[in-house]
This record gives structure tokens, sequence and C-alpha cells, in this order.
């Protein structure tokens, strides 16, 4: 047979097993105890009797006929009878069925056999343990009986005497009482089993608890299980978190190489261009050319693994006015001599995107909205169900439908000339996606771009007015 | 115009330097953060292009360290670091610009002219004295509208001059932001400097303020 593989069948499985093997255990040990009370007071009378007779016995080895008399009516219920063998072979017997022949002769040889023995002559004495021992056996008529044989020795030899009484008297009182303590017995089990489910479902919630918890890093809700488990769990969860912090710091490693990768690959790259940039060193431009391919694929690895890398843990809750203020600062200093003013107009929304993901996401949008924009570069927000919709927009010429699809491609630009910021289109994609929203292109009422992020609200916030 | 460059990458540097006298900029390096930060805290420089990724002294320390021992000059960041919380910590650790590698040199040179000009408080790409007309995005100058030729050293202390037109200029400072930190300076050169410069755009432009400085004057 498998075994099963829940935890809580296994469980149950075996406290069954063990309730059932205490009850089979507990009613052989009662049926036993019950049938010894009932025999023994069978064994009572019949050794009455026995010793009655063993009295009636004279030192001829031949049974008294008066003794025959004082007994008392032995033979009144039915199927009970009694024997006497004497010393010369004599049978004496009583009872309605009377004939104990069936009944087997002690196993064990008379002590001194028919020989005179150690005991003075006339004297009548007990055999060994003074003792009767049960005998059991089928009367003439077949039914069982329950005996009990004594040998009794005479000068003259041996006299054995056996008494039966029907089997049935002994049984009777036990299979009365068996009814009812086979029905405690399973009331008794039907309680343990129920015992068991209840214990098993308390027994296994903190399990069921870990798992809910660790659920809930997955989603991003949490950072670490609780560390407040039952001892038997509590190692578990310890693991679970050191696991969870070997993830992280792995995570910043992993983008601690991609910066130094960065690093590594771009400054090379820069002293490269910066030679070529110099007098006559690249008169056809078609070294920068190269020089530029291997930029954009420098950039759009380098983007990818930090897509990649994002996303997983470290979803926070960030208010989108808080990157968007600082960015707004960086580029009206970064475009300082161009005449463009930021229009800003945030609710107080928070969405539920990693904060250095919102940060590159806005940054790349109002960057492109600032170098194309004439006069003004918009940054708006609304919340459409459970989402936040940002619009950055400019006056700028915009794009036509089939350009905005181009611009969204990995690894194209469209604006070619500038230090290389337009690029980021479909890494804001990209990234919008991974925090389980979108990026959206079309036409500003401005006259130029309008982008718009579709990025999940973090849970629990009140939502205002909805989009115009 | 004097600038201090600091980026640890010995071709970068090198080509950068290069690149940046060609624009006839006096440039001094510096190729870690110690150094990078002694010098933009001792001597005067019009601007500095600051690497952040240095060794000795992290880019950001020298920066924060530079505001708060009060050096104002104008600071671009060049760096490999792209992220936009990355710019946004730079302006906020006091840069002025931000320009990620690789970059092309006429992108640099311009936002290097810019800053300048931008930290002399002139907010238009052009500025006029006179008859005198300096175009800062390309660096030139032009007489009566027409182009004029200068060397680096008389362009530099024209510069000078033009982006604090109308105040004396003392003849310290003027030394200071002419020459790289390594150059011979003859006490009189700058004497020689002006007057040649007199002599191409007309000696009543340059007032002389015996034993301080010059000034740069339309004449009014």
């Amino acid at each position: 047979m498998r075994r099963p593989r829940s935890l809580w069948a296994r469980l149950l499985l075996l406290s069954l097993l063990a309730t059932a093997a205490a009850l089979a255990a507990a009613g052989w040990a009662i049926g036993g105890v019950l049938e010894r009370f009932a025999t023994r007071g069978l064994d009572d009378r019949l050794d009455a009797q026995l010793m009655l007779l063993a009295g009636a016995v004279r030192p001829d080895g031949s049974l008294g006929a008066n003794a025959l008399r004082v007994l008392p009516g032995f033979d009144a219920g039915a199927g009970w009878s009694w024997r006497v063998v004497g010393a010369d072979g004599r049978v004496w017997r009583a009872g309605p069925v009377a004939d104990l022949g069936k009944v087997p002769s002690p196993a064990r040889p008379l002590p001194g056999g028919s020989g005179p023995g150690g005991s003075g002559p006339g004297d009548v004495r007990v055999d060994g343990p003074a003792r009767p021992r049960p005998l059991e056996g089928r009367d003439d008529a077949g039914r069982r009986v329950h005996g009990r044989a004594l040998t009794v020795l005479t000068p003259a030899g041996p006299v054995r005497i056996a008494a039966a009484a029907p089997r049935a008297l002994a049984e009777q009182p036990i299979r009365a009482a068996m009814a009812p303590l086979l029905m405690s017995l399973l009331l008794l089990g039907v309680a343990l089993t129920a015992a068991a489910l209840v214990q098993l479902r308390l027994g296994l919630r903190p399990l069921r608890d870990l798992r809910l918890a660790l659920a809930r890093v997955r989603a991003g809700e949490a950072d670490r299980v609780p560390g407040d488990q039952p001892t038997e769990l509590a190692p578990l969860a310890a693991e679970l978190n050191a696991l969870l912090a070997e993830n992280a710091a792995g995570l910043a490693r992993a983008r601690g190489h991609v910066a130094n990768l960065a690093h590594g690959l771009k400054t090379p790259l820069a002293a490269l261009i910066a030679r070529l940039d110099e007098p006559g060193a690249d008169p056809d431009g078609s070294l920068h050319e190269q020089a530029r391919r291997i930029d954009a694929r420098v950039r759009h690895h380098l983007g990818r693994a930090r897509t990649a890398a994002g996303g997983t843990p470290a979803r926070r809750t960030v208010p989108i006015a808080l990157p968007a203020d600082d960015l707004i600062g960086v580029l009206a200093r970064i475009h300082a001599d161009r005449p463009v003013r930021a229009a800003v107009d945030l609710p107080d929304l928070s969405v539920a995107v990693d904060a250095e993901d919102l940060s590159e996401m806005l940054g790349n949008l109002l960057d492109n909205a600032w170098r194309h924009a004439r006069t003004v570069v918009r940054l708006g927000a609304a919340t459409d169900g459970a989402f936040a919709i940002v619009a950055v927009e400019d006056d700028g010429p915009g794009l036509s439908p089939a350009a905005a699809a181009e611009a969204l491609r990995p690894g194209r630009r469209l604006d070619e000339r500038g230090d290389g910021h337009g690029f980021g289109l479909p890494i804001v994609r990209e990234l919008a996606e991974l925090s389980g929203g979108a990026l959206y292109l079309d036409r500003s009422d401005l006259g130029g771009l309008r982008a718009r992020l579709r990025l999940p609200l973090s849970p629990g916030r009140t939502a205002p007015p909805a989009v115009r | 115009m004097r600038v201090l460059v600091v980026e640890d990458d010995a071709a970068l540097a090198e080509a950068l330097a290069r690149a940046l006298r060609a624009e006839r900029f006096a440039v001094d390096v510096a190729r870690d953060g110690v150094d990078g930060h002694h010098l933009g805290a001792t001597e005067r420089y019009d601007a500095a292009v600051l690497d952040l990724g240095l060794p000795g002294r992290d880019g950001a320390s020298v920066l924060a360290a530079w505001r708060t021992e009060g050096r104002t000059l104008p600071v671009l960041i060049l760096t490999a670091r792209d992220a936009w919380s990355d710019k946004v910590a730079g302006f906020k650790a006091g840069a002025d610009d931000y320009l990620t590698k690789p970059f092309r040199t006429e992108e640099l040179v311009m936002r290097l002219r810019a800053l300048v000009r931008r930290a002399a408080g002139h907010a238009a790409a052009r500025v006029a004295c006179g008859p005198l007309c300096y175009d800062v995005a390309l660096g030139s100058f032009e007489l009566d509208g027409l182009p004029l030729r200068l060397t680096g050293l008389e362009w530099r202390v024209l510069t000078q001059l033009m982006l604090r037109r109308e105040v004396m200029v003392e003849r310290a400072d003027l030394i200071e932001r002419v020459y790289e930190g390594d150059a011979d300076v003859d006490s009189n050169s700058v004497e020689v400097i002006v007057g040649r410069l007199r002599r191409k755009i007309g000696s009543a432009m340059i007032e002389t303020v015996r034993g301080h400085g010059y000034r740069l004057t339309a004449g009014r």
C-alpha cells in the first residue's frame, strides 16, 4: 500500500490504527476477566461437590453409599454430573447424563502410581497440590461441558473423582455482557477518532498559517515570515527567513554586479568615443556608429537585467508624488536652458510598485517629455478601479500611432541624438508590465505625446476622483 | 576657463583632458577621490567633472565634502550609473548637472560652458558687452558680428572678463583660472595676454584697475 501523501491522512491513519489496537486489546482483556469471573462461580460449586465426594471415599477405595445420600441436589440442573472411579475400577455416577467417559484422564501420571506410597494405611489423602484440575470436554449428548477432577489416594489405590457442568452456564453471562461492552468500546472508538480529528485540525493549523505567511511574502506584502512560531516550526520559520534574507542579499549582489558591469563597460566605451571625437579620428563616422551600437546593446541588456532583478521583492507602497517631485527638480536642472515649465497636478495616490522602478519609469517618461516639449510638461494622475493612471504629456510634435508602436520596441531609439536618455520607453513598458501595469502612448490635447502609465494602487487607499 | 576632471580611468581621463584642451579649457586631472577633493578644495576652478566610482574616496562623498566646505564651483557628475534614483541622489548631493557614460565630447563641452555661464548668473545662451558677443554653446566670440580668432590663453582670459563684464576681475583670480595647476606662470604673462586682447578688441574695452585687476566694459 502506498503511504498517504498527506500529513493529515498519515496522522489520522496512525491514530486510527492505535485506537483500534487499544480497543481490541481492551475488549480481549475485559472479556478474559469476565470469563474468569463466570467460570470461577461454576468452579466453586463443582469443587464443593468434589470435596463432598472426596469425603465419602472410604479407605478401601470405594464410595460410601451413605455419603451419596447426603449430597445436595447436585443433579437438579440439567447437564450437571459427577463420576467417581474407585480403586478397583468400580464406577459411581450421578446426573441426567452422568457418563463422563469423555472426560480426559489427567495428563499427569498419578504420583506414586498405584503403589502403597509413604502414607500410612487407612488414610485417605488428597493428591499433590490439593487442587482440583480443570477439565474441558463434551458429554454424551455432545454438549460442551466444563468439569473439575481430583484424584484421592487410598491405601487400596487412587480414586478418581470428576464433576462437570454445562459449559453454557459459564458462557451465558459473558455473552450477555459482551453486547454492552462492545457498544461502549465502539462509542469510545468514535469519541477517540473525533478527538483525533479535532487535534489534527488544531495541531496542523500553525502549518497552514506558516504557508499563508509565506504566500504573503511571495505576494510582496511582507518580507519575512513571523518568527513567533510553535517550537517545532520555529526552526523552519528561521530557515525560511534566512533563505529569504539570502535571496534578498543575492538580488542586491546581482544588482551590484550589474552596476559594476555597467561601470566596467561604459567607462572604456566613453574613452573610446572621446578618442573618436578627436579631429580626424573617425572621418566617415563609421566607428562612431559601431560605438553607438555597442552602447545600445549595453544599455539594452543592463536595462533588462535591471527589470529582471526588480519586480520580485520589496514591492512597497510608494506615493507617486515622492519620486515625481525629485525628478522634476532634477530635470529642470538637466534641461536648465530649455524654457519648459512643469504643470504638476498629483492627487495623493500611492502605488504598489518598487520605489526604484517607479522612479525609473517616471524619470524616463518625464525626460522624454522635457526633451520634446516646447513650453510645458504636464504630469497628472487619477484612479481607474484598482489602478492609478499617471499621465505625462508635452506640447511637442508628438508621435504618429506607427511611430509610437515603433518607440515601444525594445532596442529602438527614435531620438538618436542627445546623451541617450531617450532610450527608455521600452524599459518603461517592461517595468510597468512587471509591476502588473501597462504603458499607453497617444496624443495629448496639448498637441504632443501623452504617455499613460497604468499601475496597481496600493491596497487600502481610498479612491479620489476618477479619470477625466 | 579652468576645469577639474576627477576620473580614475586613465584612458578616459586622458581623452577627456585632450578634448577639453582642444576646446581651450585649462584642465587639471585627478585620478582618485582624495586628490580630487584636495584640488577642488584648494584651487580655483570654473567647473569640475566628477566621476562617482572613484578609488580612495567616492565621488558623492567628495561632492558632499566640497559643499559642506562652502565650495560652490559647478559640478558635473559623469558616471556609468544611469538610474534615475542615482541622478536624483547626485543632484541632492549638490551636483549641478549629470551626464552618463558614454557621452559625446561636444555634449560635455556644451554642458560645461553652460554650467559656467549659469554659475556666473547669465540666463541667456549669448552674453554681450558692447560690440563683443560670446556664444556660450559654441564657445566663440564675435566682434561687430565677425568671428574673433583667439588663442587658448586669450580665450580663457576673455571668457573670464566677459562672464563678469563691467566687474573688476582680480589679477590673482585671473591667473588661477587661466593656467593649469602645473604650468609655469610668469607674473607678467597676464599683462601680455591682456595687451594682445586689447589689440584685437580695442584697448578701451579692457580697463586696468591698477594694482588689482581688469574690467571688461562696453565703455558707458
